[in-house]
This record gives structure tokens, C-alpha cells and sequence, in this order.
């Protein structure tokens, strides 16, 4: 249909022939709506409405596409004509050259004996890749390519042919059609490609279903997504006959969140599978431990409510399902309050309950909890800086267990006060070098004693500076901190906002009596704790170095930790460190010692390599290493991975993984990974 | 030796720290970050500064076994910071950062109450970091 | 070959009329200025504009060319020029306007900065920046 504005042209020079014809030259400039013209010289003639154009002329459509041709003959509003030996360029990635190229109705361009490619041409050297075709068709507002008689060439060297191809043009970003393939290689499954096919349900579903073929395997991966008004959900799985099982094996893994009505937040994750190795085979996750859950919650700046409901599967060698907790049940509900006499009052209510669906005795212990607590504390500011706050409080337990040896019930209450010294010191540099120096105190009563009842959930308690000066260090109130007790502490910190910055605490915690709860490599079961250290470096070059450690009473390591990191523009580094001494109690029989190490980095302009490597230096032996190589110019992203998995277990054999994708960049959006830098012609 | 005590004559920690005014938090996270500073600065919802936080929390596997189950997770958490004084001006700003670590080796209830823990302490060790940057950074009066 | 400005060609020796409020005469440098709504006519086009200065040639009789300032218009047949000034160069039979020229044609205008006119073979050509709406036919 014929545009409404008129078409306005521009030149250098103008002069009329006759009654009908405009001839004009000299940086003539033809605009319609947003389609602008350049050209040498353009001659109109009124009559047919058609413009002559003689080149060099660019034909330019908003920024995505430019036509860059030496002839053309157009109508009016530049919405149709034929163009000769045309250049196309989409979204100054795209080029498409023709010797002609027809516009329709201003949204079909039809390319004859075309050449489409999006990397750089160099003199006269063959580019990267290119499809050639008798034609192809452009369609903008479908934003699709529709090739016919179509040859793919590799440097020079056609690869394939199809008689007809379509692909999406560089601002697709939605559109049902097949995504990049990729090769897998895995020890198990031998060499298998997975061919990904997207389907596009309207703008708020759409479905991936990615066949993975191998000798060893038939497998169908799918994914659904779908956004609502007020949420999303997205579930992935997978389905595979395979020469490893004897039966069909399968997965699912579904997560979901969704905004509830007065500022309530629901969201539910779903995980389950057929058998336990096949996650691992496949290499979908790493859990050995299926959480489904579904929980309801609403934060707010004075309160804060959680409702869960939580389901288990253990994968792990040695644990049967029947005997782990796993069906979870939590209700949790804050209130802090503001008293007008000053500090906060906290409340703090709690519904717990895990079962265990065996039924005999021990083994399958269920167990219910109801807590309830209730803490004022206000700091006051004493003279010479001394921050002092004082806290009292209750505790109010009840338990209910079942199917065990342990009292069906228990109940107990317990007060508690502490009080809590800081008295930090100060010293700002002329250099804009802050140093604070913090001593710290704690002293800290609880009355009642410990219920018999299990621990189930304050096995594993760590000690750092988090909880150096907290009221009671186990994770869950089926373990309280009672009597006297006291920590000591120390912190240091440097702020440099041009240079480094650095800070280190010490502390130790003081119990009246040994508290036999606490497993011998927490560091917390003795009187007298272990000695805390622990410290951080970062520095402006992008280095940062976080380090801990508990060293018990003849100063060797009972728990280390560190992180490494260190980053510049062309390098990414980190690596971890982590101590553990053995203990029976945190299953764990032999002291566990494990480095891992991963880095990328560039490799020049267009290729950037990634290592990784997990060492277990208990066992000396390696767990997993890993190399990757990402080669991306502007028309093509080659991601080439190997991973070899050195574990072995019943779910787990040594696995070495290999994966190759080759990507050709210029076809739908999610194509720029973004380092495309163009290559230089040399 | 040039160091004042904060609190003290020569500091002037209290005149910033007493109110500080902190957005409303969306998250577990940002709600026990604020419970945290409000616990140590008070708590001053009218107040002339504005403190505004930025989290990101990831989990790394750490202690993988042979059998390739995973001994030990730690939660690598940093935060952007930003003071702004009553005339919207911004008196700091900075990052702090540091990790948690917490054992999954034990029952699926000790590993939640574990994972939960480490949230915990994570979050007081970044407040904590962000108390002391604001109370180096009230200039001494 | 059409005209392409003004109905038909204009010959330059056709005689001029020239019509105006007021006629100074200046002996010294044989030329005469016409002030006040002067309106020049040559065969089928007329020329009009607030002053006009003529300049003879030696012998004085005739007409060498003319200059028109002020906001000029030049009307031939159907098509139509404005600009802010105009020299008529009479034995060259050029028209150069010069400033804001506006060229009507029909249903076409084009716009620049400088146009001459050859009423002699009826072309007409503008330059500097030229700017022209293309509408359709109707």
C-alpha cells in the first residue's frame, strides 16, 4: 500500500526535464518514513512515480538494514523495485549479495543467485563460511531467510546441499525451528549428537524437544516453559533407552515462582528420576540428593513468614530412602518489634517435622518441634566508646517424637541473658587509609538443660566469625547452648580505597562445661574452643584471597578453608582450598583435603581457553579435570569442551566427556555471545 | 598512635550511625543483612541517611568424593553498599565480601538446618563488615 | 524538447515594459532604479519586485540587465519562482535567483539556495542544497 508522507529528496544540484521528469545529482538524498536513500544521481519522472538511480547508492532501513547496490530502479517510496548487484547487510552482521535484488511492498526482499554470510570478506580469499542459492528470500517482518537450492561453503569448499533452508535472520528471538546442533562424546554413551528443536507457543510457552542419539543411547530431551501474569514455571527432563540399563530410565526437574496476593511469594521445585545413575551419566546434575519442595514466604523490613513442605530421594551408595527424613514440613513466623523504652523485641515461632517412612524403632524416627522465643536487646554507648548491648530472652521447646526409644515428649523453657562489649577504634589517614581496631566481648547465660530428644538437624555445626559472639551456634534448636559461656575476639580491618583492603579476626569461645553436641572437628567441644583465625586480602589489580582456620590447643589444624580469586580483563582465576580433619561423627573417617582450580582466559583475539581441575590431596588423587576452548569471531562461535571424571562408585564410572558445538553467528539473536570481534583482514 | 576510639570524645561514629535509615529488604537474605546492622546501629527508619545493599550469594561444591558426592558446599556471598547523607550526597560506598561453608555429609534436615546456618552467618559477616566500613568511615569532628 | 519552466520560450529581444511607483534616473552611471511594486514584463512572463535596478548599455538605449531585490517573484505560464533577489542578464537570456528560492511546478516545489533560469531553451536548474518533495500523481 502506498505510504501517506511523501517521499523528500535532496541534492547538490536539481534541474527539471520537460513537465515530469526531476533529474537531481550530487549527494542526492531520497527519505521515506525510515527508509533513506543515497545515491549519485536520481531521476524522477512523475508520471510513472518511478525513481532512476545510479550508483553508488546506499539504501539504508532504520540501523538493522542497509543495501548497498550501483543500480536501481524504484517507486516513490522505496517500497518496491528491482536492485542491481546489491550488497545487504542485517544488523551490521548479516551480508547478502545478489546480482539483483527485487523489493516487494517494502517488506520482502528476493535476492537471485545470492550469497549470504556474516564474516568478514578479505580481497578476494573466500570467507569463513558462506550458502550460497539460486535465491533467497527475506521476509522482515516474519525476520526469516528462505533459501532455495541452497550450498554451504567452508572456506571455498562446499559442505552441503538442501534444496531448500530457512533460517532466522539476526533479530529473530523467538521462532519454532532447530537451534544449534552439538556433538557429545562421553566414555559411557560414545559419540552422540544432539540436534535441539525449538517450538514457539504463542509469546508466553514454548517447548525444546532435543533428541540425543548415540550408539550407546536413544534419548529425548525436552524443556517447557511458560510465563503467567504473575509468574513462570519451567520444567526440563529427559527420557532415554540406553544400553547401560536394562529398563527405559527418565528424569524430571521442574521449578516455578509465583507472585502471591499481599506481597506473598510462592515458588516449588520438583526433582525426580527413574534410577540413581542416570543424572550422572548423562551428566544432567551432580545432586545426590532430590529436593522437591514447596514453599510460601513474604519478607518484610519487621517480619517474616516460611511455610514449607519439602520431599527427599537420596541417590547416595549406602543410604536407603526409608530411613533418611524425607518428608519435611517448616513454619516459621519473625515479628521485631520497637518498644518506645528503646532496643528490639524479637519474636520468633517455629513448627518443624521430619518423618522417615520406616517404621521401625530408631530407624525410623519422626519427629515434631515447636519453638518459640522471645528477645529484647538495646546497645547502649558508654563512656570512652565502649558499645555495650545487653539482651534477656526465652526459649520455649516442645517436642514430640515417635517411633523411637528416645520420651514421646519433651518440653522445657529456657531463659537467657548476654551481654556483648565492642569497643572499636578508629584511625583515618591524610592518605584516605582507614584502620579500624575492634576488641570483643561477649558473656552469655541460658538456663534449663538439654532435652533428651534426637539430634537430627545440628549435626554438622561450623564455627566461624559469624557466630563467633551468637547466643547458641547449632543450626537448629534440637541443640541449645545452656550455662555459662563467653568469647573472646579480636578484629582488624584496613580500608584503602585506592589501594588494598584487608581485615583479621581471632576468637575463641569459653563454655563453662564441655558441651559433648558439638562434634569433635567443629572446633566448639571443648571449655576452650579452638582458636578462630581468620582473614581477607583484595588489592585494586582484582586479586582477592579469603582465608579461615581453627587451630586447637597444640596450634595443628583442626578445619581450614580458602578462596582465591583473581581477575583482569584478559584472565579469570580462582581456586579453593579446603582441611578437613576426620571425625566419625560427621561421617567422615579420614581427614578430606581438596584443591580446585579453574581458570579462562584469552588466547588472543578470538580464542579463549578454560581449565578446571578438582585434586583430592587426602586420597592424592585427582576428581575431575576439565578443559575448554571458545573460538568466536564475528560469523562463527566454536565452544569445544572435554571434562573426565576420575570418580568411580556404583553411580558414578570414569567418565570422559567431550562436547563440540559450532555455531554460525548472524541467524537469530541468541546468536552474539558478544566477543565476536571482527577479524581484521591480513 | 593516631587511633580514637570510635565511639569516644574524638570519634563521631554515633553522630552518622545513629540513623541510618535502610531500605526495605525483598529477600531471606537482605531481611537478615538488615536485621543484623539494625542490631548493632538501631534502628531509625526516619532516618538521615540512607543505607542501600546489593547481594549476590553463589554455592560452590567443594570436598567431592571419589564417589563423586559432595561433602561440602560454600556460599561465596558479597554486597555493594551505598551511604548517602540528608543532602543525597554520597558520604560512602564500597564492597565487602567473604564465604560460609557448611557440611552436607549428615541427614537431609541437617543439611537444610546447615545450609540455612551458613545463609545466617553469612549475612551477619557481611553486616558486620558493613558497620565497621560506616563507623571508619565517620569523620572524626 | 518541453520547455521545462514557463509555457513556451522567451525570445530576448521582445521588448520590456517595466511599471513601478517611483523612477530615479542617474545620468553618471547610466543606470535608472525603479522603486515602489515595479513589475517587469517580457513576452509571457512578468517579473515583480520592490526595486529594480536597470543597467543600460554604453550608447544608453538599450537594456543591459536588471536587478531585482527585496523579495523577488518571477511568474512564465503556469510555473512560478520566488526568491530574495533576481539579476536578469538580458543578451545571456539568464534569470539567476538567489536566497530562499522557491520553484513551483504543478504539484511539485523544489527549494534551494540559487536557480538559473535559461529562458531561451526553457531549462532550469537549481543548485546548493536543492530540496524537493517527490508527491504522487493524482
Amino acid at each position: 500500500q502506498q505510504s501517506d508522507a511523501p517521499a523528500v529528496l535532496v541534492a547538490d544540484r536539481v534541474w527539471l526535464e520537460g513537465q515530469s521528469r526531476v533529474i537531481a545529482e550530487g549527494a542526492v538524498e531520497v527519505m521515506q518514513g525510515d527508509v533513506r536513500l543515497r545515491a549519485a544521481r536520481v531521476s524522477y519522472d512523475r508520471d510513472s512515480e518511478r525513481l532512476l538511480i545510479d550508483g553508488p547508492i546506499i539504501l539504508t532501513r532504520g540501523e538493522n538494514e542497509v543495501i548497498v547496490a550501483d543500480a536501481a530502479e524504484l517507486d516513490r517510496d522505496l517500497r518496491n523495485g528491482l536492485i542491481r548487484s546489491a550488497r545487504m547487510v542485517i544488523n551490521q552482521q548479516l551480508q547478502l549479495a545478489a546480482a539483483r535484488l527485487d523489493r516487494v511492498d517494502g517488506r520482502y526482499a528476493q535476492l537471485t543467485r545470492a550469497t549470504v554470510s556474516s564474516c568478514q570478506v578479505c580481497g578476494t580469499r573466500p570467507p569463513l563460511w558462506q550458502i550460497k542459492a539460486r535465491r533467497v528470500i527475506h521476509d522482515r517482518e516474519e525476520m526469516q531467510l528462505y533459501f532455495d537450492d541452497a550450498r554451504m561453503e567452508v572456506l571455498g569448499v562446499p559442505i552441503f546441499w538442501t534444496p531448500r533452508l530457512r533460517l532466522p535472520d539476526p533479530n529473530q528471538t523467538r521462532a519454532t525451528g532447530f537451534l544449534i546442533p552439538s556433538i557429545k562424546r562421553n566414555s559411557q554413551l560414545l559419540t552422540g549428537v544432539k540436534v535441539p528443536y525449538f517450538i514457539k507457543m504463542g509469546d508466553h510457552r514454548d517447548l525444546t524437544l532435543t533428541p540425543y542419539l548415540s550408539s550407546e543411547t536413544t534419548t529425548l530431551e525436552w524443556r517447557y516453559r511458560q510465563a503467567f501474569a504473575n509468574g513462570r514455571i519451567t520444567f526440563e527432563g529427559a527420557v532415554s533407552e540406553d544400553t547401560l540399563y536394562n529398563k527405559g530410565r527418565a528424569y524430571v526437574q521442574g521449578y516455578g515462582q509465583f507472585d502471591l496476593p499481599r506481597d506473598f511469594d510462592l515458588s516449588f521445585t520438583i526433582e525426580a528420576v527413574t534410577d540413581d545413575a542416570y543424572l550422572t551419566d548423562y551428566g544432567y546434575s551432580d545432586a545426590d540428593l532430590l529436593e522437591s519442595n514447596v514453599t510460601i514466604s513474604r519478607v518484610r523490613s519487621d517480619e517474616y513468614i516460611e511455610a514449607r513442605l519439602g520431599h527427599y530421594f537420596t541417590l547416595r551408595p549406602g543410604e536407603s530412602n526409608s530411613e533418611i527424613p524425607s518428608i519435611v514440613g517448616n513454619v516459621l513466623y519473625e515479628k521485631r518489634l520497637f518498644p518506645r523504652l528503646g532496643g528490639e523485641l524479637r519474636f520468633k515461632a517455629e513448627e518443624h517435622s521430619h518423618l522417615r517412612y520406616s517404621t521401625t524403632p530408631g530407624l525410623g524416627r519422626d519427629v515434631v518441634r515447636l519453638n518459640a522465643e522471645a528477645l529484647w536487646f538495646n546497645t547502649w554507648t558508654l563512656p570512652l566508646g565502649l558499645r555495650a548491648e545487653g539482651l534477656v530472652g526465652v526459649h520455649a521447646d516442645g517436642f514430640i517424637t515417635r517411633q523411637d526409644a528416645l520420651p514421646a515428649n519433651q518440653s522445657g523453657v529456657s531463659p537467657t541473658a548476654a551481654l556483648t562489649l565492642r569497643w572499636p577504634w578508629v584511625r583515618n589517614q591524610a592518605n584516605g587509609v582507614s584502620e579500624v581496631i575492634e576488641p570483643v566481648m561477649m558473656a552469655a547465660w541460658t538456663g534449663g538443660s538439654g532435652l533428651a530428644v534426637a539430634n537430627d538437624e545440628s549435626t554438622r555445626v561450623e564455627f566461624d566469625e559469624g557466630n563467633l559472639l551468637s547466643l547458641s551456634r547449632f543450626p537448629a534448636p534440637d541443640r541449645r547452648e545452656h550455662g555459662l559461656r563467653g568469647a573472646l575476639g579480636l578484629n582488624w580491618t584496613r580500608i584503602d580505597p585506592q589501594g588494598w583492603d584487608a581485615r583479621l579476626t581471632f576468637g575463641t569461645v569459653y563454655k563453662a562445661d564441655v558441651d559433648g553436641n558439638f562434634s569433635p572437628s567443629s572446633g566448639l567441644r571443648n571449655s576452650v574452643s579452638d582458636l578462630l583465625i581468620a582473614g581477607q586480602f583484595r588489592n585494586q589489580a582484582g586479586l582477592s584471597l579469603t582465608a579461615r582456620g581453627l587451630f586447637n590447643h597444640d596450634f595443628n589444624i583442626n578445619k581450614a578453608e580458602a578462596r582465591a580469586g583473581w581477575s583482569s580483563d584478559r584472565y579469570a582465576l580462582s581456586a579453593s582450598y579446603v582441611w578437613l580433619s576426620a571425625d566419625a561423627t560427621e561421617n567422615r573417617p579420614s581427614n578430606v583435603s581438596e584443591w580446585l582450580f579453574s581458570s579462562d582466559f584469552d588466547l588472543g583475539r578470538h580464542l579463549r581457553g578454560s581449565l578446571e581441575g578438582r585434586y583430592d590431596i587426602a586420597a592424592d588423587e585427582p576428581v575431575s579435570a576439565g578443559m575448554g576452548l571458545l573460538y568466536a569471531n564475528e560469523c562463527v562461535e566454536v565452544e569445544l569442551s572435554v571434562s573426565r571424571r576420575f570418580a568411580s562408585s556404583t553411580i558414578v564410572t570414569p567418565a570422559t566427556d567431550f562436547s563440540l558445538t559450532i555455531g554460525l553467528r548472524g541467524f537469530s539473536a541468541a546468536s552474539a555471545s558478544g566477543r565476536g570481534v571482527a577479524k581484521s583482514c591480513r | 598512635c593516631g587511633f580514637a576510639p570510635a565511639y569516644g570524645p574524638g570519634g563521631n561514629a554515633a553522630s552518622v550511625t545513629r540513623n541510618i535509615a535502610l531500605a526495605a529488604p525483598q529477600t531471606r537474605l537482605e531481611y537478615l543483612l538488615n536485621q543484623q546492622i539494625e542490631r548493632r546501629l538501631g534502628h531509625a527508619p526516619g532516618g538521615d541517611y540512607q543505607l542501600t545493599t546489593a547481594i549476590t550469594t553463589s554455592d560452590e561444591r567443594i570436598a567431592v568424593t571419589s564417589t563423586n558426592v559432595t561433602r561440602r558446599f560454600e556460599i561465596v556471598g558479597s554486597a555493594d553498599y551505598t551511604l548517602t547523607g540528608p543532602d543525597g550526597a554520597v558520604v560512602t560506598q564500597g564492597n565487602v565480601g567473604g564465604f560460609t561453608g557448611y557440611s552436607t555429609t549428615g541427614s537431609t534436615v541437617a543439611t537444610t538446618a546447615a545450609r540455612t546456618d551458613a545463609q545466617d552467618r553469612l549475612m551477619v559477616i557481611l553486616a558486620d563488615q558493613i558497620v565497621t566500613r560506616l563507623i571508619a568511615a565517620a569523620p572524626a569532628s | 524538447q518541453q520547455t521545462a519552466f514557463g509555457a513556451t520560450s522567451v525570445d530576448p529581444d521582445t521588448p520590456v515594459e517595466v511599471e513601478s511607483d517611483e523612477l530615479r534616473v542617474n545620468q553618471a552611471d547610466g543606470t535608472a532604479e525603479f522603486v515602489g511594486n515595479v513589475v517587469i514584463v517580457q513576452g509571457v512572463m512578468r517579473l515583480g519586485a520592490p526595486r529594480v535596478l536597470v543597467v543600460y548599455d554604453e550608447a544608453g538605449e538599450k537594456v543591459r540587465r536588471m536587478e531585482a531585490t527585496g523579495g523577488v517573484t518571477l511568474v512564465s505560464g503556469p510555473d512560478a519562482a520566488e526568491a530574495q533577489r533576481a539579476d536578469y542578464d538580458i543578451e545571456a537570456g539568464k534569470v539567476r535567483l538567489q536566497g530562499d528560492v522557491l520553484l513551483v511546478q504543478g504539484e511539485s516545489t523544489l527549494a534551494s539556495q540559487d536557480l538559473t533560469i535559461d529562458l531561451t531553451t526553457g531549462s532550469a536548474q537549481m543548485s546548493g542544497r536543492v530540496r524537493t518533495l517527490l508527491n504522487p500523481k493524482n
